[in-house]
């Protein structure tokens, strides 16, 4: 097909005096199909770094409870109170002393801790003033037993068997409390979930509007695209392509924040004023860092598929 | 003129934009393989939506319209893209991608079709030079001239050489010479076995090359034998 010899000359001579243009094409030879978003790129990156920071936030709660849960009700599981209640010290003394006699002859208690009378009124004091409960109170024995997960799942052998020796003594499981604090963690649980499905929703329906905006004001560039053969699923994967390193970008920087937050509460929970806080603390470890990941990943790809599936449909409208 | 399978057929076919009046009725015609036809008509005659429903920018809004012997009408859209693959458009307004430059401009209909850079290359490096913009491969379409960027429109046409090459006034904006390079160019094509249907206003280069030609004039098509010369 050469009919331009001369032209062909003069570029040849062009090249050998500018070789940038084949350095350029080299270059440039994976130049995405759609434009680069540039600045109007960087709303949406903002606004899935908010979403990814926020999902992170839901999952550390998730995991937070999850952990806090855990270790309330493993403590409440492993341990089983004896108290013993008497008309004066001597009855309470010789309740506990054949109460204590029973545990030591049953198997499956690890350890049994009788805790002192000056300890036991020490817990009074927040309510009846330092020292008053000992002046006016009999105060019950209290005996804190390590039990064996085989003997907590059966403690009825063993409450009779007190009941018989020492006539005073009532044996409390923390069932109660472990009912309430599972229901309050899974309560916590649930909610923190809901949570990250809401900014999951969230980066569902901005990644549709992104999409629709993005095809409309790329319309010629898509409309060429089909005109030269491209099929729906290329378009379609060219603008999931857009979205994934627009997510991926605004992910990651969701994510810094978030663990950047973490941290900081977690060195004012092992440190500071939240020192105290019930809540267990709160470290970032690498299982941990990879749990949260997961958060502005699944925000990352939530983007991506939502934007492809939103293409695929507006274009499935045009001829 | 050469007879072989057809590569358009129209029957009866009318085209409206929504509500409006028919731009173009009742048209009814054949474009065999190999076949070459000069498409005339005064402005706004409606030259350029007749290549539209050809390369199936726009359906017909009745009649049969038949592609490579296709019902293109009603072929569903998945069976479209390879539809558009068989032909070569050079739209009279370019309609170059700013953003890439010429040698992807060129490149775009081999990357659509999944072909390998390392396959495609090659002859987009040559179509390129061809048209005389070997030089400005890497050049983007704001940097070119009006000239330049309807050689690159061109060279996208071709690059997948295409069964049926549509021009729409593919000499509007280049000087004679190019002019008439292009247009040599198109008749070696459908020497080749490519069918032709160029668009345009020059009925100098109709008269020089001596083709049929489909006038189009209150939105009817009617034929008539080309004047002087073969090609």
């Amino acid at each position: 097909m050469k009919m331009h010899e001369t032209d062909q000359d003069a570029q040849a001579d062009h090249e050998a005096r500018d070789p940038a243009p084949r350095q350029r094409f080299f270059r440039n030879r994976g130049a995405p199909l759609l434009p680069e978003a540039g600045a109007a790129g960087a709303p949406l990156t903002a606004v899935i770094a908010v979403m990814s920071f926020l999902a992170v936030l839901a999952m550390a709660s998730l995991l937070m409870v999850n952990r806090a849960a855990s270790e309330w009700t493993s403590a409440l599981r492993s341990e089983i109170t004896v108290q013993i209640k008497g008309a004066d010290e001597a009855e309470i003394a010789a309740g506990v002393s054949a109460a204590l006699r029973v545990l030591e002859d049953t198997e499956g208690v690890i350890e049994a801790t009788q805790r002192g009378r000056e300890e036991t009124a020490a817990l009074l004091e927040p309510w009846l003033g330092e020292g008053n409960a000992q002046a006016f109170l009999n105060i019950p024995a209290i005996i804190e037993v390590k039990a064996a997960p085989e003997l907590r799942s059966n403690l009825d052998l063993l409450r009779n068997r007190l009941a018989a020796a020492a006539p005073g003594a009532t044996l409390d499981d923390h069932a109660r409390w472990h009912n309430r604090l599972s229901s309050a963690a899974r309560s916590g649980q649930a909610m923190a979930f809901g949570v990250f499905l809401l900014v999951m929703g969230a980066a569902c329906a901005i990644s549709i509007f992104a999409a629709r905006a993005g095809l409309a004001a790329n319309h010629e560039i898509v409309s060429v695209l089909h005109l030269v053969g491209a099929t729906d699923d290329f378009i379609a994967t060219e603008v999931q392509r857009r979205f994934f390193i627009l997510g991926l970008r605004g992910a990651l920087i969701g994510l810094a924040a978030a663990l950047l937050a973490l941290g900081l509460v977690g060195v004012a929970m092992r440190t500071g004023v939240a020192a105290d806080s019930f809540l267990p603390a709160f470290s970032l470890g690498g299982f941990m860092i990879l749990w949260l990941a997961a958060a502005p990943v699944a925000t990352c790809l939530v983007t991506a598929l939502t934007a492809r599936l939103t293409v695929l449909k507006t274009l499935s409208r045009q001829y | 003129m050469d007879a072989g399978k057809e590569i358009v057929r129209f029957e009866e076919v009318g085209l409206a934009y929504e509500d409006a009046p028919e731009t173009l009725s009742n048209v009814t015609m054949t474009l065999g393989e190999g076949e070459f036809r000069f498409l005339t008509g005064p402005s706004g005659a409606g030259k350029t939506s007749l290549l539209k429903m050809i390369y199936l920018a726009h359906k017909p809004t009745r009649g049969n319209f038949f592609l490579f012997g296709e019902n293109a009408a009603e072929a569903p859209r998945e069976a479209l893209p390879a539809l558009r693959r068989r032909i070569g458009v050079v739209f009279q307004e370019f309609r170059l991608l700013d953003h890439l430059t010429a040698f992807e401009n060129v490149a775009l209909p081999m990357k659509v079709a999944g072909v390998n850079q390392n396959q495609y290359r090659e002859d987009v490096s040559e179509l390129l030079n061809w048209v005389g913009l070997g030089h400005r491969m890497g050049a983007k379409p704001a940097t070119l001239s009006g000239g330049e960027k309807q050689r690159v429109a061109l060279a996208r046409a071709l690059v997948s050489k295409p069964d049926l090459i549509l021009a729409d006034e593919p000499t509007g904006n280049v000087d004679p010479a190019m002019g008439e390079r292009i247009m040599k160019l198109f008749v070696e094509l459908n020497k080749l076995g490519a069918a032709v249907i160029v668009a345009t206003h020059d009925l100098h280069l109709v008269q020089s090359l001596g083709k049929p030609v489909l006038r189009i004039a209150d939105g009817k098509v009617s034929r008539s034998a080309g004047a002087g010369g073969a090609a």
